[in-house]
């Protein structure tokens, strides 16, 4: 750790992690109810566990964002963060938030729109927060005098993340119309404005970890932004499948979609390139893991899986199925969870007594969490192809089928088990080591890369 | 390409792509009123709407295929099932579906009467809505449609043998009676009958599975609690389609205080031909 103020990353990670833990317990007990019977029915039944799931994914996604920023803007901007104290009391106010919304939808409130189920308050106080948090970084930048283009891409992300929330706020009479606006927080965050973000970070970590040149990375980084939104915004379009709207928006849905996967192979590509032509020289190969780990996964869950049903003349026969429960685990776990986690490996030992170099624990929690997620994610495949060929093709009824899918719900509950101790043993690893917010010049984190880059 | 070009490229097509999509946006808005039906919106549709909301419908089922994955897409549950079975089975759920066979149940919500006619009325509302023909296929709750997998050996064998199974075949109007009254079942009657009816022993769909009626008919026929004028197989099928109260099957989920959740209208947008043929082919199950 350079600067001081960077320690407050440390207790956003904290609270991520404990949100991380919660969000695993609530989908495996979905994943059970799958099985059935379900004696929780009348307790806790399914609606109420997976909108805590869903809604813990995003609340402790974004607050490993932002603890991942704080941590990183300091070093590129070389500086303390404006207010350290205005960060603290964002985190409580974000965690109460979080929490309390969570004990609402226990007992029942909630707006019941998927993944926007938040309370109005609680959408005033996530609001709030962001603008604190936009604010402290934008002052931090202003004081230091020194922007880089990594930072510019991760801030306007984080920028356009906020603003984007805002047609969430809104309300619309015509249940066809909130739809549509539904989609452009959702949908502009996860596959537009939160790829950005991932592609800042992935640019700072690549840069760290294997010294490649920061003006090629840099240059490369806009590319990919560029077809993020190129193929991003108009691929909303394939949301807008089957939901009320103009038909045109059907095969501009599946052009621009299956340019999607374009901008995530260059960045598995970049990401692969900048690790071979300088040779892994960094002590901390497990955030490198990590890192790499996170653009490749993107690439199969969010491009692969994702053009897998984003046609037309196939969405009409796989939406709504639980091919899609593939997919979606698959693209936010390796887009969104793993650059978290690459961000928390690389900056855990400069604020801890953690050692850089990998512990054995690092790895059993990065394969079991990879293989588990690979397994749930066949498992949703195998699940939701059999559902499309018996439900939507042959006509058989949907309870029926989904009597005849539970091998495959079984897979589910076997994969997610190694799944969530691949997680625990992360978890357990993060807070192994007691914090300690030294500031040292002579980090070992900090350490320059053996071998100097060479260009991409 | 240096640096700064690429930053430009990023810009240019971002701004490119977000013009675009704007000016999408503001015609969809110019199309939302003819395709959602708009002046549909009732107060009673937009109560509706919150009840959806407030009992957060959409985390265990999904409307134009979008929710979860939990529970059955009700896009077009109006038009497969009528009010009076949809309110029966709001009021409690699980006197329709067994969670020992199911594995699953829909919780009872205790709603109010008002709050499920508002309900009812909104899906009725979405089920309207002009959504580029999703699905393709009617998407069931139970049971099967599979054209064919239901037909008896005795059924197959009266439309010949040397010919392909009756229902890959298009119906020219001289074929025996049964196959007509079997295409009718199908495709003609408004609801369609196989919405509710499957013909395969032991599935009851919103109606009451239909195997083996014409021996049934003769046992309701004999039995003393049967109050109709029926005197044979053809007759009580008959009875049943036209004044479907007569005789109610027995089961909470079929009937409600003394009336049938069968549509009384077949009498009326069926010609007495076409009831001939369709008693035919549900006699024919013995």
């Amino acid at each position: 750790m350079r600067y001081r103020s960077q320690s407050v990353a440390y207790w956003y990670f904290a609270v991520a992690m404990v949100l991380f833990g919660l969000q695993l317990v609530f989908g495996l007990l979905s994943a059970a109810k799958y099985l059935g019977p379900d004696p929780l029915l009348n307790l806790l039944p399914f609606d109420v566990t997976k909108s805590i799931h869903t809604n813990l994914l995003i609340v402790w996604v974004l607050t490993g964002f932002m603890g991942a920023t704080y941590w990183m803007v300091p070093d590129e901007s070389r500086g303390e963060l404006h207010s350290t104290k205005l960060a603290y009391i964002q985190l409580g106010l974000w965690t109460a938030m979080g929490v309390t919304a969570v004990l609402g939808y226990l007992f029942g409130y909630g707006t019941g729109n998927k993944l926007l189920e938040q309370p109005l308050p609680h959408k005033i106080v996530i609001v709030i927060c962001m603008l604190m948090f936009l604010y402290n970084i934008g002052m931090t930048i202003k004081k230091a005098g020194r922007f880089t283009a990594t930072e510019g891409v991760l801030l306007l992300g984080l920028t356009s993340a906020a603003v984007l929330y805002l047609p969430a706020l809104l309300h619309y009479e015509n249940y066809v119309v909130s739809i549509y606006y539904r989609w452009w927080t959702i949908h502009l965050w996860v596959e537009g404005v939160w790829e950005m973000i991932q592609g800042g970070f992935l640019a700072y970590l690549l840069i760290r970890l294997s010294g490649a040149d920061r003006e090629v990375m840099e240059k490369w980084l806009y590319v990919i932004v560029g077809l993020v939104f190129i193929a991003g915004i108009l691929g909303t379009a394939h949301h807008y499948y089957w939901i009320g709207v103009p038909h045109y928006w059907l095969p501009l849905g599946g052009f621009f979609s299956a340019l999607e996967p374009l901008a995530l192979i260059g960045m598995a590509i970049y990401a692969y390139n900048a690790m071979r032509r300088s040779g892994l020289s960094h002590p901390n190969k497990l955030a490198l893991h990590w890192t790499l780990g996170s653009a490749v996964f993107t690439m199969f869950g969010a491009g692969l899986l994702g053009l897998a049903h984003t046609f037309p003349d196939v969405n009409k026969w796989t939406h709504g199925t639980l091919i899609t429960a593939m997919h979606g685990h698959a693209a936010f776990y390796g887009a969104y969870a793993m650059i978290v986690l690459a961000m928390i490996t690389y900056a855990l030992p400069g604020m801890t007594r953690r050692p850089v170099e990998e512990s054995s624990i690092g790895y059993w929690a990065f394969w079991l969490q990879l293989g588990g997620m690979f397994g749930m994610t066949l498992s949703f495949a195998t699940a939701g192809i059999g559902q499309v060929y018996l439900e939507r093709i042959l006509g058989l009824g949907y309870l029926d089928v989904q009597l005849k899918i539970q091998v495959h719900f079984l897979m589910l509950v076997a994969t997610a088990s190694m799944f969530s101790l691949g997680a625990g043993l992360f978890i357990f690893d993060f807070f192994r080591h007691a914090p300690d917010f030294n500031v040292d010049e002579a980090d070992p984190v900090l350490a320059t890369p053996r071998a100097s880059g060479a260009a991409l | 390409m240096n640096k700064r070009q690429t930053r430009s490229f990023a810009l240019i097509s971002t701004a490119i792509a977000a013009v675009v999509f704007l000016g999408m946006t503001v015609d969809s808005h110019r199309q939302f009123p003819k395709l959602t039906n708009a002046q549909q919106i009732t107060p009673e549709v937009t109560r509706g709407k919150d009840v959806w909301h407030e009992y957060n419908c959409i985390n265990c089922h999904t409307l134009f295929g979008e929710g979860a994955y939990y529970a059955p897409d009700l896009t077009k549950i109006t038009q497969q099932r009528g009010a009076p079975y949809l309110t029966a089975f709001l009021k409690d759920p699980s006197k329709f579906y067994d969670e020992k066979r199911h594995r699953r149940l829909m919780p009872n919500l205790k709603l109010g009467d008002e709050e499920i006619a508002d309900l009812i009325a909104f899906l009725d509302w979405v089920s309207k809505v002009d959504n580029q023909g999703w699905p393709p296929r009617p998407i069931l709750v139970t049971g099967a449609s599979i054209p064919g997998m239901d037909l008896t050996v005795a059924q197959q064998n009266a439309t010949g043998g040397d010919q392909p199974p009756p229902a890959a075949r298009p119906v020219s109007g001289k074929e025996d009676p049964i196959a007509l009254g079997e295409a009718l079942f199908r495709t003609t009657a408004t609801p369609v009958c196989s919405a509710c009816h499957s013909i395969a022993p032991g599935v009851n769909l919103a109606g009451p599975s239909l195997a083996g009626l014409a021996s049934r008919a003769k046992q309701v026929i004999a039995s003393p609690d049967y109050k109709g004028k029926a005197k044979d197989a053809e007759g009580f099928i008959r009875e049943s389609i036209v004044t479907p109260s007569i005789y109610l099957h027995p089961g909470d989920m079929f009937s409600a205080n003394g009336m049938s959740f069968m549509p009384d209208t077949f009498v009326k947008s069926l010609t007495p031909e076409q009831i001939d043929q369709l008693v035919a082919y549900l006699a024919s199950f013995q």
